[in-house]
């Protein structure tokens, strides 16, 4: 009886203890990827003389929201003792632009990408699986190999009397070229995963093929189509290297988020609630899109 | 089945024209460039005019000049070790923890559903952001990461060093407690890749994730019947099955590590001292910030094209031979 106790106790003993050492390790993880994003928020909400410190003690402000969007030349606290950014960041025109440029972007990019998935996923042609695999490997063109050339011809090329170079349309062109590869092998992992029979059905009873890809294979696809918009959309929201080199002038959030730094540093109270404010809308949409996401990135290569 | 040939071309020319308008045209222009002396400063002189009589081409324009002058320069040289030091600390980094996660966070329970639903998180950090909020949390003075360290790292460590120093033994040097992290070459270098694997860790865990959910559970349960204990299973079931996705993970780390740009201008800025300029900052720096020639950036981006041609095929490879 005593010898039985003591056999079980000893992988008991064994089991809590790797049980404990698991939830350990789950904390550890959970903390490592919520720190900077839970710091982040503390210091978005901090006013302005306890942001420098890690303290916990101060009463939630919303005054740094207030400074990046005042205007630039309104000076809010006049007279009192505060130094630093006491100046507006007048940071509304930036979000106007990521909200433009991302939304442009995937307007035109679905579009186009959703018509060459369904080609890629339903026909048989000379190369496809070729020109599929080439699409694939333009995502590892690095960026700035294609921001030289569009900088310098953008540099010449007016549009409506405006150079493309600094404006929202010349970002939305030089976005297409990560955007588009993306979305296409995205939604062609949507359009293979539907099963073709009612296509075929509606074939049998004489639809064209335009018929059937805008009357009975979109609709079915519309749920992907959407996911993929919303990769695109971020994907174009956190693009940096683009916004910096052919945007210019043209700030959107990513690169407005520079602007924070003033004569004596950056302005790390004003950095955070900037960063809070491009980082929110996007924490919504990746949830929405969180089991697509892998899928997105490694463009189906891992499942 | 549908017969009209036609049909898929008209479907794929939009995206296929703007893909290649947005690549192709580029990459050819990005090498031409290269073989030329241009700068932003001045109109450049390109070797191919079109005139009134038809296209003349000066071939004493173009020369290998800028791809000379890129492996004679040194703060080059130090962007291609600056960029493979970051790129084998990234990747080892972020496939080890990914994969690590992934394990941990792979079975039921509130703590691993809470986890597993973190995983994405960092997906919506902009990498600009994230090369931000780094840098202010580490910063030596007011930053958290700093206390963090300091205070669960290198104060333990220091007080068990000292009791061994107490002994009359060995003499251990303790750690210092004022190190300034992005001010030091090597910290700031690793900072950086520890940024980076921040990013991108919980993603290559969540692919993990993915795969383990795949795996037949009945082989699990046989290594444990067989009497294999759980770092056995580990070793010898679940990283030989991981295998092909871990190489493609691998493979695609590396590809977006090489590439990486973002969080050097918004944490590090290159420095200290260019211990953190990896080829895409230099480049950036040299095309448009520094010297604003364009020619000698673009001879640089096609080494790096090179370089990442070479990491695509052998992707490419990867994915094909999967299955």
């Amino acid at each position: 009886m005593t010898a039985k106790a003591t056999v079980q106790r000893k992988p008991d003993f064994r089991h809590q203890s790797l049980k404990a050492l698991e939830t350990l390790a789950l904390l550890l993880i959970i903390a490592f990827i919520a720190l900077p994003i839970v710091w982040l928020a503390i210091t978005a909400i901090k006013p302005q003389e306890k942001a420098y410190s890690t303290s916990l003690v101060f009463t939630p402000t919303l005054e740094n929201f207030e400074i990046i969007f005042s205007d630039t030349s309104v000076i809010i606290n006049e007279g009192t003792e505060r130094e630093r950014g006491e100046v507006g960041r007048d940071m509304l025109p930036n979000v106007v632009n990521s909200v433009v440029v991302s939304g442009a972007t995937i307007l035109i990019a679905i579009p186009l990408a959703t018509l060459a998935a369904y080609a890629f996923s339903r026909y048989q042609f000379l190369g496809n699986r070729a020109l599929l695999i080439w699409i694939l490997t333009t995502q590892f063109i690095p960026a700035i190999v294609v921001a030289i050339p569009f900088f310098t011809l953008f540099r010449t090329v007016e549009v409506f009397g405006k150079p493309l170079l600094g404006s929202q349309l010349g970002l939305i062109i030089v976005n297409m070229s990560i955007v588009l590869p993306y979305a296409i092998w995205m939604i062609k992992g949507f359009v293979d995963a539907l099963p073709g029979e009612i296509e075929e059905a509606a074939y049998v009873d004489g639809c064209n093929d335009f018929q059937i890809l805008f009357f009975i294979s979109l609709p079915l696809i519309r749920p992907g189509v959407l996911v993929a918009s919303v990769f695109a959309f971020i994907m174009s929201w956190n693009e940096f290297l683009f916004a910096l080199i052919i945007g210019r002038e043209m700030r959107t959030m990513q690169v407005a988020l520079m602007t924070t730094s003033g004569a004596r540093g950056i302005m790390w109270e004003q950095m955070a609630a900037a960063g809070l404010v491009v980082m929110i809308p996007i924490f919504f949409l990746a949830m929405f899109i969180r089991k697509n996401v892998v899928d997105g990135l490694t463009m189906g290569a891992v499942k | 089945m549908r017969k009209k040939r036609w049909v898929p071309w008209v479907l794929v020319a939009p995206a296929l024209i703007v893909i290649i308008l947005t690549t192709i045209y580029p990459l050819l222009a990005a090498l031409y460039f290269s073989f030329h002396k241009y700068s932003l400063r001045k109109p450049p002189i390109f070797a191919i005019q079109i005139g009134e009589n038809g296209i003349h081409i000066d071939w004493s324009l173009l020369s290998l000049n800028n791809y000379s002058l890129a492996f004679s320069d040194p703060r080059f040289i130090n962007s291609l070790q600056v960029t493979f030091w970051f790129t084998v600390i990234s990747v080892a980094l972020s496939v080890v923890i990914g994969l690590f996660i992934a394990v941990v966070v792979q079975k039921g329970g509130m703590l691993h559903t809470l986890a597993k639903v973190l995983l994405i998180f960092p997906f919506a950090v902009s990498p600009a952001l994230k090369g931000y909020s780094w840098r202010f949390m580490l910063n030596e003075n007011y930053g958290i990461y700093d206390l963090i360290i300091d205070s669960l790292i290198v104060k333990p460590v220091n007080a068990l060093l000292s009791i061994l120093n107490a002994l009359p033994l060995i003499e251990i040097p303790l750690l210092s407690e004022s190190i300034v992290w992005l001010g030091d070459k090597f910290w700031a270098l690793f900072m950086l890749a520890m940024s980076e694997t921040w990013g991108w860790a919980p993603l290559i865990a969540l692919m993990f994730v993915g795969a383990l959910g795949s795996i037949d559970e009945q082989i699990f349960e046989a290594a444990r019947i067989d009497g294999a204990n759980r770092l056995q299973i580990f070793f010898r079931v679940t990283l030989p099955l991981l295998r092909p996705v871990i190489l493609i993970v691998t493979m695609l780390k590396t590809i977006f590590s090489l590439k990486m740009f973002d969080q050097v201008v918004t944490m590090t800025g290159g420095g200290p001292v260019r211990a953190t300029q990896t080829i895409n900052y230099y480049i950036h720096q040299m095309g448009f910030v520094r010297s604003l020639d364009i020619g000698y950036a673009s001879a640089m981006s096609y080494i790096l094209v090179v370089v990442l041609t070479i990491c695509a095929a052998l992707y490419v490879s990867l994915v094909l031979n999967r299955d």
